[in-house]
């Protein structure tokens, strides 16, 4: 059976809303911390519902609508959402309080809105959508995960479409936490040099990317979703090679077939080995870019992998700021996006222009 | 009184993230639910910790909640005759 990507919504630290020339004016980003690049949500949320919407509420809640508008879906017949942190700035909120007031006295939005489900629950109730409303926190797989319930859900037959969107936002209070385990690079960078330099660290990004999947070609698709699949704490890099192999036997295709692999370089040496590993090996023969110096280091920055893949595929142009080389010569049709986060969760998807 | 009720309004905006409203857009005897300002029961909660934060006033029957949030006005004489040094 397959499947396809109907229609994306993205608000990432690029000029992705309201779907602009794709990627044609890249935004640099100087420090260590890329914050996405916002709309005026007033044009897309009632301003009675804003109110009690911190950043991350607005960014899902509009880019959700943004997809629903592309792909003509006024209420899909699910919705999954991913979130690794959920709703920190509510989270950071209700936590400062509960200290400051000696636990007494506190205020019930920050607390009713920090909850992961928050952004799947706003927007069934904008839309009025009593569908099926999941939402998947599970670290570096929470946005593979939710995309693995729409496709399930999808093949199963239990409805004809999904919105599914991944998306973190960076706080304050969270962007010091993991400067301080040293997940971030101590010196600025511009992001554009993430690559170029060798050195501990990456840098933090943040977005919401949602997507229409449905089970029935709409002929203006933008690619079709062939598989995915994730693996954990892999022994070494030869487990890691069989599971992207094994993968792509599953999906009877050979690694030279492959098009192009997007992966997930995060510019922190110790991170990137696999990838230099695998280019080495399985993919050295496949012309690969990478995105993180566009979107930054979240959990679920697989979704912004996906858009910049899907909108590949529609496009048929790679954006220039990714550097393809294009050595192959061959038009695009098969993307891997192959991701792994501190060697721990790995995951692959594979799309194919329709 | 007339101080009171203009605080309540200040504070009301602010403890209710009411971005586009000033002060002087709400009226002293407009509803505050529903049909008036729209608020919800979410806002209810938030109105009742704003009662015992800045006026040390703990609604102590929650039937008498219609009641006392129905305005500002309703607010402020509930105030008032739990807190009579505050006028």
């Amino acid at each position: 059976m397959k499947l396809y990507i109907r229609a994306t919504g993205n608000i990432s630290p690029q000029k992705t809303f309201g779907h602009p020339a794709f990627l044609t004016q890249p935004v640099e980003h100087f420090g260590n911390r890329l914050n996405a690049v916002e709309p005026d949500y007033k044009s897309f949320i009632d301003v009675k519902q804003i109110r009690r919407m911190s950043r991350i509420i607005k960014m899902g809640v509009a880019a959700a609508m943004e997809c629903l508008q592309e792909a003509g879906v006024e209420i899909p017949g699910a919705i999954v959402t991913g979130t690794a942190y959920g709703c920190l700035e509510d989270t950071g909120i209700f936590l400062t309080k509960i200290v400051e007031q000696h636990e007494e006295l506190l205020a019930p939005t920050a607390f009713i809105q920090s909850t992961h489900n928050t952004v799947g629950a706003q927007i069934a109730l904008l839309l009025h959508c009593n569908g099926y409303n999941n939402v998947f926190v599970h670290r570096g797989f929470s946005f593979e995960s939710a995309m693995l319930d729409a496709m399930l859900l999808l093949k199963e037959g239990e409805t004809d479409n999904v919105l599914v969107g991944g998306l973190d936002e960076i706080t304050g209070i969270s962007h010091a936490i993991l400067t301080r385990f040293g997940l971030y690079k101590r010196e600025p960078v511009a992001n554009f040099d993430l690559f170029t330099r060798s050195s501990k660290g990456t840098i933090a990004g943040e977005g919401a990317a949602f997507f229409l999947l449905a089970s029935q070609s709409s002929l203006n698709d933008y690619a079709q979703l062939d598989g995915l699949t994730s693996f954990y704490k892999p022994a070494d890099i030869k487990e890691t090679e069989n599971h992207i192999l094994s993968f792509l036997s599953i999906q009877s295709i050979l690694p030279a077939e492959i098009d192009l692999v997007i992966t997930g370089r995060n510019g922190n040496v110790k991170d990137d080995r696999v990838y230099d590993s695998l280019e080495q090996s399985v993919f050295k023969h496949i012309d690969s870019v990478n995105y993180k110096q566009l979107c930054g280091e979240y959990p679920t920055s697989v979704s912004f992998a996906l858009w910049l893949a899907a909108n590949i595929l529609k496009s048929g142009t790679v954006p220039a700021i990714l550097g393809y080389s294009g050595n192959k010569g061959n038009e695009i049709k098969k993307i891997l996006i192959y991701h792994q986060a501190q060697n721990i969760h790995h995951s692959l998807l594979l799309i194919s222009a329709c | 009184m007339d101080k009171l009720i203009q605080d309540l309004k200040v504070q009301i905006i602010a403890q209710l993230n009411l971005q586009d409203l000033k002060p002087e857009d709400i009226g002293d005897d407009q509803p505050l639910f529903v049909e008036g300002l729209g608020l919800d029961s979410i806002d209810a909660l938030e109105l009742i910790v704003l009662l015992q934060k800045q006026y040390k006033i703990k609604l102590s029957n929650a039937e008498d909640g219609p009641k006392v949030f129905r305005s500002v006005r309703t607010m402020a004489e509930y105030i008032m005759e739990h807190q009579p040094q505050i006028s």
